[in-house]
This record gives structure tokens, sequence and C-alpha cells, in this order.
């Protein structure tokens, strides 16, 4: 199975049960979770099941291309059950034998993996979901976004697509994989993650640390003040959009190793202060959406869901357990 | 009344492997003590079993109905109940209306404050099944996890939302083969399709995947515990964890064999061993190998990628060496050769791409000398009130030359290395390997320090400096893995922790009852334990004192005026219970004026009224008391008795020697059941009490000359014939145990002396004799141990 078939595999399978089809997130995020489509729908008591591709940037993970299991950007696959459904666990398994791993035929397992984002203000409880030992998902019940509590409770599954696929196609190093057919992941991407990392680490021709320190400093300063005024005129949203762009400027900040301990400290604090406020910005809104004459209930993707829906493939909230 | 079987089971979602025997524990304590309450009684006990997906309950013989309740429920006094015409008060009338009696059906009871009214009840018990659907909403709200997480669920006892350690995914709930009605219900918000109440019912899953006749997953209906048992270990899961335990040491042991080799015993992996039987519903062993090449990696961080994270169980060789095998424990019924060989394969490229990653850190790692490192140690912040890694390897590298060569007198070759590796200590903080791999702090460092042609001084000395962590007497590190370095080990990790203990409390950061997040104890546990196990750990016989290592970290510390009137204010409290601000200001050398501003500014930190009388009571929970608990814990942990540790750790806590307290306790319990011994023990108290009736002042050239009566002039002389021993002992800290046999002797001349002597005498010079004489009593047992803590229990 090729990479990009094993996301069209996950989308059909999802669109399936139900789940709203997203698009990634056009801001530079270190994960899903971080996609409105996560942060801002777990908010408050709108059920929403939704499911997406986002490319992930982690800046301090990049390898010059020459690690094969390391990549400064990954894609991941996340999925938002809200609320949960009782039956979380088993769908997630379906889709794993929808993309041909079979769980009879190897060991899969859930370990406890509480997941946690201190600049989100975000944390829940989970399991990383091991095959033969290999990490390939984080199953998260969220119970906190924005330093709120959350009710109902939103299942987040997010699969590492290269993981799964470099399994799936046996292969060690990522740039083997076969992205299409005849075209290999090296091909696609390869000379992004050079370049990407060459960036990241601050290997800048003609820029000298310091001015790259102090460039992406005041870039954060700018974001941040942009992040701010644009929330305190109530365009959420953007605001967050921008809030992201500082957390990923903070990345890169440390990834370069422009920035000392205490004042990382002070960085990540900063961010997750400008999370929060949006967060709860947003729940007024949604308070505000409810007051207005909403049920609370509207199910995203619902009627969307394809035809496949009607012809074996029962949506979300019909699958019982086992 | 009849017994019949109870079975409860709770299906969940995969529970954390470290929770579940403690929840199996509470599980059981928890009904038992939730069947006492409603009074069900129980002919055989509560058993329970727990596996991630479940826990288990069953009660063989469980009555059928309630005991009776019979009870009788005071009310107000007869005197306040009925008015002087005989009416009932407003307290009568109300006790019968809450009892839903007349006053005339009340009863009237004596009791020793009088004669009561009184309401007799008696209640028929109910049937037990009626019971039992609150008694399961009260048990469950009981279990306290960790961690409880929300997942849309309440109960219906009137306290709402219901959390749990994981989703409560099916209930089996049975009592004599019937369902007994039971609800987790789903919050309104929650209400939708996928998400619905959970029913009790009598119907099981078995493995998610395996077993079951082929059909894994699929419900299946039970009748009894022992059906369902059985029928669960059809469907691949073993609910007992013994039973998990056995077959995974029985795997592993034949797994290892059949490479040729048998399991490493790596401390990590006994951890491991503890949790794996709780990861999984059926243990199944497949074995894997690595490339040979990998073995070029230093054992540490072979075993830390496989033990810590993978999960596996590394293989040795006939000569204890790291072989390319291990061996992991799947989830798998193991019966299908073709599946562990996938398991394995895929299990082995999981690893070589840790493995390969590791490689790359230490290849990297290694083309930089350690001392070059240092400089980015000031980036990285220990404490923000005591400064940077770079900062703390500095103090330690002060104090622990300072402890080589002052404190356990050696050469100035061996405080040099002590100082180089005090210096490089920390310098792995900045290596990728321990980015990586942060439980490799320490270890790593060593292994660079070897790389970089470090002697063996120093870089087992930064290897090991992070031990000890148990207070065991046979936890690691042990003298044979310290080798050349156990001397320069013992001054590094002393500094260190020292400067950890003292840094932190002078910061303000303390444990407060379980709360260490910084763990100030085991840091704390540590420094004492090397002191107390110094001729083990090093080979050197060095009593030395807590003050010792204390006073010199102390010093570093002292480097504000609030930090010099924090310390003074920490002498030790039982011998003076609070300081004046004079006496402060006498210490410090810091004038009046400012200690009180000082003390005003930090006076939450002070008790208040304490402050304002002038007087400061010692901070409570300051280093002195703190350490002086962790000693009696490690002392107790070590299985001395309470009593006896209380005895030989009484003194000033700066002059407390570990290793002496320690020796008096191998001895001790020879003594403490003799009648001499307990003699001497119960009249103690007395002596000290009388001892301090004596007033301060000099004392003629022969205080004892009054003294003339027979026992008096017979304590004297037991006493000087038996101090000299005793004084040897306290000297050499060697003979206690001939020190405790003389002190013993004493005994029944001191109770002679009571017998036949009053002390105080009207005539003030033999009184003030006879006072002198049981402060001499006092002093000379005194320096061995208060035995007046070694009183018999009554």
């Amino acid at each position: 199975m090729t990479f990009q078939e094993l996301i069209l595999t996950l989308s059909r399978f999802w669109s399936e049960r139900g789940c709203l089809l997203q698009q990634p997130l056009d801001v530079e995020v270190g994960a899903g979770t971080m996609h409105p489509e996560t942060f801002l729908r777990v908010i408050g008591p709108r059920h929403w099941n939704v499911a997406y591709v986002q490319p992930s940037r982690r800046p301090a993970d990049g390898r010059f291309g020459e690690n094969p299991n390391r990549l400064f950007k990954h894609h991941q696959f996340q999925v938002i059950l809200k609320p949960s459904p009782d039956a979380a666990q088993r769908l997630y398994l379906d889709s794993l034998e929808a993309c041909g791993i079979d769980p009879t035929r190897h060991d899969v397992r859930f370990e406890e993996d509480n997941w946690e984002s201190p600049t989100l203000g975000a944390w829940g409880i989970g399991w990383q979901v091991l095959l033969d030992g290999l990490e390939i998902t984080q199953f998260t019940y969220f119970q906190q976004a924005g330093g709120m509590d959350l009710a109902p409770i939103s299942v987040e599954l997010t699969y590492g697509l290269e993981r799964i696929a470099m399994h799936l196609q046996g292969v060690d190093d990522v740039y083997d994989l076969a992205w299409a057919p005849g075209v290999s992941y090296r091909k696609v991407r390869h000379r992004e993650e050079v370049e990407q990392s060459k960036y990241a680490f601050g290997k800048v021709d003609d820029f000298p640390a310091a001015e790259f320190g102090g460039t992406h400093r005041d870039l954060f300063d700018r974001y941040y003040a942009l992040g701010e005024r644009l929330l305190a005129s109530g365009l959420v949203l953007p605001a967050l959009d921008h809030c992201l762009k500082c957390s990923h400027t903070f990345n890169l900040l440390d990834a370069s190793g422009s920035i000392g301990v205490t004042e990382r400290a002070a960085y990540i604090l900063r961010v997750r202060k400008l999370a929060v406020a949006i967060a709860e910005a947003h729940a007024a809104w949604e308070r505000s959406q409810l007051s207005d004459g909403g049920t609370g209930v509207e199910v995203a993707g619902g009627d969307n869901a394809d035809d496949d829906a009607a012809a074996g493939h029962p949506p979300v909230e019909q699958v019982g357990e086992a | 009344m009849e017994h019949r079987e109870l079975l409860l089971e709770i299906g969940c979602e995969e529970m954390p492997a470290s929770w579940i025997p403690g929840i199996e524990a509470q599980l059981a304590e928890r009904l038992a003590a939730r069947l006492d309450e409603v009074r069900i009684e129980r002919r055989t006990p509560v058993r329970t079993f727990a596996a991630p997906r479940r826990l288990v309950a069953t009660v063989a013989e469980l009555a059928d109905r309630q005991s009776d309740l019979e009870e009788t429920v005071t009310g107000p006094p007869v005197r306040a109940a009925f008015d002087a015409n005989g009416e009932p008060t407003r307290a009568a009338l109300g006790f019968a209306r809450k009892q839903a009696v007349d006053v005339a059906e009340l009863a009237r009871v004596q009791t020793p404050k009088g004669e009561y009214l009184a309401c007799h009840r008696r209640q028929a018990g109910d049937d037990t099944r009626s019971v039992l659907g609150g008694l399961l909403a009260a048990t469950l709200r009981d279990l306290a996890f960790p961690k409880a997480m929300r997942w849309d669920a309440t109960l219906d006892d009137g306290r709402g939302e219901f959390l749990f350690g994981r989703p409560v995914r099916w209930l089996v709930f049975l009592y004599a083969s019937r369902v007994v009605p039971f609800e987790i219900g789903r919050t309104p918000g929650a209400e939708s399709g996928g998400v619905a109440p959970v029913r009790a019912g009598s119907v099981t899953y078995g493995h998610r995947f395996f077993g079951n006749g082929g059909t894994p997953g699929a419900p299946i209906e039970v009748t009894s515990f022992a059906d369902y048992r059985d029928r669960l270990a059809d469907a691949c899961v073993l609910i007992d964890r013994e039973d998990r335990r056995e077959r995974v040491t029985r795997e592993l042991e034949a797994g290892a064999a059949a490479v040729g080799g048998r399991l490493a015993t790596l401390d990590q992996q006994s951890a491991l061993h503890a949790e794996v039987p709780d990861l999984v519903e059926h243990p199944a062993v497949v074995r894997g190998t690595f490339p040979s090449e990998f073995l070029a990696l230093p054992d540490e961080v072979l075993s830390t990628t496989m033990v810590h994270h993978q999960h596996y169980f590394p293989v040795v060789d006939e000569q204890g060496r790291l072989s390319a095998h291990f061996l992991a424990v799947t989830n798998t019924p193991g019966d299908d050769s073709a599946r562990n060989e996938r398991i394995a394969r895929n299990s082995e490229r999981v690893l070589v791409a840790r493995l390969r990653d590791a490689r790359f850190f230490w290849d990297a790692d290694r083309t930089q000398r350690l001392d070059d490192r240092l400089d980015r140690l000031d980036t990285l912040l220990f404490h923000k009130r005591l400064g940077s890694y770079r900062d703390k390897s500095k103090r330690v590298e002060e104090l622990a030359k300072g402890i080589a060569d002052g404190v356990l007198g050696q050469s100035v070759e061996v405080a040099r290395a002590a100082r180089r590796a005090a210096e490089l200590s920390k310098a792995d903080l900045a290596t990728d390997m321990v980015g990586e791999f942060p439980e490799l702090q320490g270890a790593m460092g060593g292994v660079y320090a070897r790389e970089q042609d470090e002697p063996e001084a120093v870089w087992k000395a930064i290897y090991h400096h992070y031990l000890p962590i148990g207070v065991g007497a046979d936890d690691p590190p042990s003298h044979d893995a310290l080798g050349a370095a156990a001397v320069t080990w013992a001054a590094v990790a002393l500094a260190d922790k020292v400067d950890t203990v003292v840094g932190l409390f002078g910061a303000g950061e303390r444990p407060t009852g379980s709360r260490d997040p910084l763990g100030i104890r085991r840091q704390a546990q540590g420094m004492l334990r090397i002191l107390v196990d110094l001729p083990e750990l090093t080979g050197l016989d060095a009593r030395v004192s807590v003050g010792e290592i204390l006073g010199p970290a102390r010093e570093r510390h002292t480097n504000d005026d609030w930090s010099k009137v924090y310390w003074a204010l920490d002498q030790d409290s039982e011998r003076r219970d609070f300081r004046s601000i004079g006496g402060i200001s006498e210490e410090t050398g810091l004038d009046r004026g400012r200690v009180e501003r000082l003390v005003e500014e930090h006076s939450s930190e002070l008790r208040k009224a304490a402050a304002t009388e002038r007087r400061l009571y010692t901070l409570r929970l300051k280093p002195v008391s703190f350490l002086r608990e962790r000693l009696r814990y490690l002392l107790e942990e070590r299985g001395f008795d309470r009593r006896n540790v209380r005895a030989v750790t009484h003194q000033p806590l700066e002059d407390i020697r570990p290793l002496d307290a320690r020796r008096k306790l191998e001895v001790l319990p020879e003594f403490t059941e003799t009648s001499d011994f307990q003699t001497l023990a119960t009249l103690f108290k007395r002596v000290k009490n009388i001892a301090r009736e004596l007033g301060d002042g000099s004392s003629s050239e022969d205080p004892f000359r009054p003294l003339t009566e027979p026992a008096e002039r017979a304590l004297l002389d037991e006493l000087q014939a038996r101090r000299a021993v005793i004084d040897a002992a306290v000297d050499t800290g060697a003979g206690f145990r001939e020190a405790f046999a003389e002190a013993a002797r004493i005994g029944p001349a001191v109770d002679r002396f009571f017998n036949e002597v009053f002390v105080m005498a009207e005539d003030p010079t033999l009184r003030e004799a006879r006072l002198r004489l049981m402060q001499r009593v006092e002093q000379v047992i005194l320096q061995l141990a208060d035995v007046s803590e070694i009183v018999p229990e009554m």
C-alpha cells in the first residue's frame, strides 16, 4: 500500500463512519491537535466528528534528510470523535484492518501514554498503540483544552502515517517509502528535509546565530502582538493562526539553540497564555451559539456521509462494542 | 439464611500496568468494607483478580440477607425532656419526631452522664440482592486511581458524574448466578447513538484478538466464578496475575536458554519483570536478534534502549556479557510460530532503528570532550535560586574536595580526583545521548569520561554519583562496582547530595506530605546512607558526623543576608527551642534592625506570633529535623526497632555519626530484653528529669565528696568502674557491645540508689552532690544512647 493509498484508505474509512473530511491547517504546526478542528472543536457541548491529514513540523527532529526515522516534517492522520463513542477502540482497530493490518497476525497493544501540551493548556488520558513494538498511533481521551474541563469528552486518534506506511511496505528507511507507484518518499520530500533542517538549526549563510535568533525573536513578538490584537477584536481563528505561528517560531528558536532554559520557560508560558485566552474566547462564542437556539447535538459529517454508509458501513453512532 | 456466590467483573479499557496491583488490592479491601457496612455476612473471603481490561471480585459464600440491625438512639437527657408539669419539651418532641415515634414510646436509658431518652429500633435485614446495587456504586466510587478520567459517565447515587481509571465497557454482576440490576449512566451532553449506559449483565469478553473458538471479541455468557474463569482461560485471558507472572518467567528463562544465554540481572529489568504481567492478558515470549555490530555500543545504552524504551529483556552470555539476543513479551497465545516469527522480525526492526539513533548520538558525542561541554551547562538551569548546572558543579567541586581531604583524610591525589570527577559530573547533561535518554545521566557521563581516558577513580565516580537510590544495605552501588573510585565516589556523591538538599531547602523547596517533586527525600537518604555504610561501600572506617558534611554546604549557600538568618534559625530544635533576634544578630554579624526587617519580609515562612514576640521558633521541617527523620526512616527500613533507632539518634543532628548509630543498633537488641538493661531504661527518664534540676555553676574539686550513703557510693563506684569501656567505645566507635553490657550493669545500682536515697536532701551541699551524681549517670549513658526511649511498651 503506497503512502497516498494509506491516506485514501483512512480518509474513506472515517468518512464512511460519519466523519467530516477536513483539510490540513495552512499554518506551520507541530501536531494535528493544534488545528482548530481539534483544539477548538473539542471545547463546548456540540458534537463533531472529523478527520484530516496534518503535516507536522518538528524543527528539533530535523536530520538533514540523513536519518531513516526522523523527520523535520511528518504526516499525522487525525480523527476527532465527539463525544467519544463506546466503541472507539473497536473502530480504531477496524481502521487498521482496513489498512491491511490484521491484529491477529501481530501483537497490538494499548500501553499507557497520557498526552499533555503545556502550550495549549491541554491534556488527555490514553495510550500509545504499539504494533509489534512500533508506536503507530496516539489514542487520547481529551480531558482539558485551554485550561478548561471538557464535556462531552472527545477521543483523538493520531496515526503516524510514515511509521504505518513503513510497516506496511516493509522498509527500514522512510525515504524508501513508495509515496505513489514508482514515486519514492525521497523524491517527494528529501530536498525539503535537507533545506528545512538547515534552516531549523540556523545553518544559513551570512546569517550569524545572534542575528538568526534576533530575527526570530522579533517575529515571535510581532506575531504575538498581532495575535493579541486580533483576539481583542473577537477574531478568534486569525488569533489562533498567529498563536500557532508563535509556537512554531519558538520551536525554531529552541532547535537553533537561540534561547536559554529560563527564557525557554518564559516563552512557553507566553504561548500558553495566548492559547488559553483564545480557547476561552472560543468557549464564549460556543455559548452564544447555543443561546441562539442551537441544540448542541448536531453532528458534523452525519449528513455528509457518502452513500456507502447506507451500504453496510454504519456511522460512528451505530457501532456497538464487540 | 443461605449463602450464595457473588461475582463482579468491571470490564474496562486497558488500565496502566503499574496501577493494577494497587487497584486489585483496593477492590478487595473496599468491597469487604462495604459488605461489612451493610451487614452482609461472608463465610468466605473476598477474592480479587485483575488484568489490563478487567477488575474481578468474587465471594463464594455470601449471605442472602443482611443481618438484622438493632440499635439504640440516645436523645436528650430526661431532665431536659419534660417541663415542670411533666409535659414533653421541644427537645423531647423533636427527638420523637425525628425517630418517627410518639414520645410515649420512647424508652429511658441510664448513662454515666445521667438518664436519657432513647429509642430502641430493630430493623429486619433486607434481601441481599436489593442492596447490592447501592453497594456496587459505593465500591466503584471508593476506588482511588493515581489519575482518574472523565468519560461522560454518571452513577445514580446522588453524586453525579462518575470518574474512573479508564472507561468501563461492560459489567458482570451476578449473585446466585442471577444478574443484579445495575447501571452506569451517561451524561446528557454525550447522548448519541454511539454512547450508551453500561448495564450489568452476565456477559464478559475474552482477549481482544484471540481465543474463544476462533471468534475473539464475541460475548461470553457466564453463570459462576468457576465457569467465568474457565471460559476466559479458553478465551486467552489469564485473570490471575500469578499465573501470568509464572508464565512470563518460565517463557523468558526458556527463551534465554534457547539462544544459549540467560536473563541479564539488571535493576531496571526486575522492574520490567514486575510490570510485564500486567501489560498483557495472555503473555507469550518471542525471541529476537539484532546485528552484533551494535554490541559496540555501551551496555548502558543497549539495555536502556531494550528495557526502558521497548520493554524487551536483554540476554547475556555465559560470562554475563550482553548478547545480540533479546526477548519480548507479547499479548498473544504464543501458539502460532509464524506469528511469533513475524512479531520477532518486526520488533527487531523497531529496536535496530532505535539502536541506530543511539549509535549516531554515541559517535557524535565523542567528537567533543566533556570539558568542552561545561560552557553549555551555564545555560542549563538547576534551580532558579541556585543557578545553573555549571554553578552547581562548581559548588560540588569544592565540597567534594573538602570531603575527600578534610573529612575523609585522603591524599592530595584523591582529593584532586574527587574534584575532577565533580567538575565533569554534570557535563553529560549537555550530550545528545542524555538528551535522548535522560535516565542515562551520570552513567553516560562516566562512560564518556572513560572514553576520554579519565582514570577509574574519576570516571567511575561520575558514573555512580547519582547513587545510592535505595536505602537497603545491598542496594547499589557495591564496593566492587565502585572499584578504585570508591572513595572519590563517596566524596562526589555526598557533595552533590548535600548541595542539593541544603540548597533546595534554602530556596524554599521542601517536601510536604506525599509531595516531593524534586526528590529531596531520596537525595537526603542517599547522603545518609553513604555515611551509614561507609566501610562497606568504600573500605574506609570513617565515622563521619552529619555536621561535617552539612556545615560546608551551608556555608556555600549562605551568600545573602536572609540565608544567613535562615541558617542561624536552623539550630537544633531539640536542644534550643527558639532563638532571639539578638542571638541571631550575634551569630550572623548582622545588626538587629536588619535581622528584624528580614524576618518581617519572610514572615510567612516563620510563625507570625513568634516573630512578634521577638523570639523565633525554629522553622519546622528544615534540614535538621528533616534529616533526622530521614536517618530514622533509613534505619527503621533496615529492620531496626523503632525505639532503639530513636535512642541512638537523640543527639544534636550535627553530632550524630550515622555509622556509630548503625553499629549501636546492631548490638542493642542483645541487651534490651535483659532485666538489668530494662531497669536502667525505666529509671533513666527519672535520672534525666532530676539532673535537669541542677542549675549551672562550677563544681568543686570533688563534687562527690559529700556522698556517704552506701547506695550512692556504690553507684559512684559502679559508674567509675564502667565508664572507661563506655568512653572508649564512644571515642573509637568500636566495642559498643561491651559498652552496652557495662551500661546495663549500672542499672541495679541506679535502682538501689532510688530506693535508698532521697535526692532532694535539705542540705544544699548534699543535694547538689546527689544531683551531680545523677548528671554524671546521664552523661555517661547518654553518650551511648538515650535509653529512656527503650522502655518496654506496655
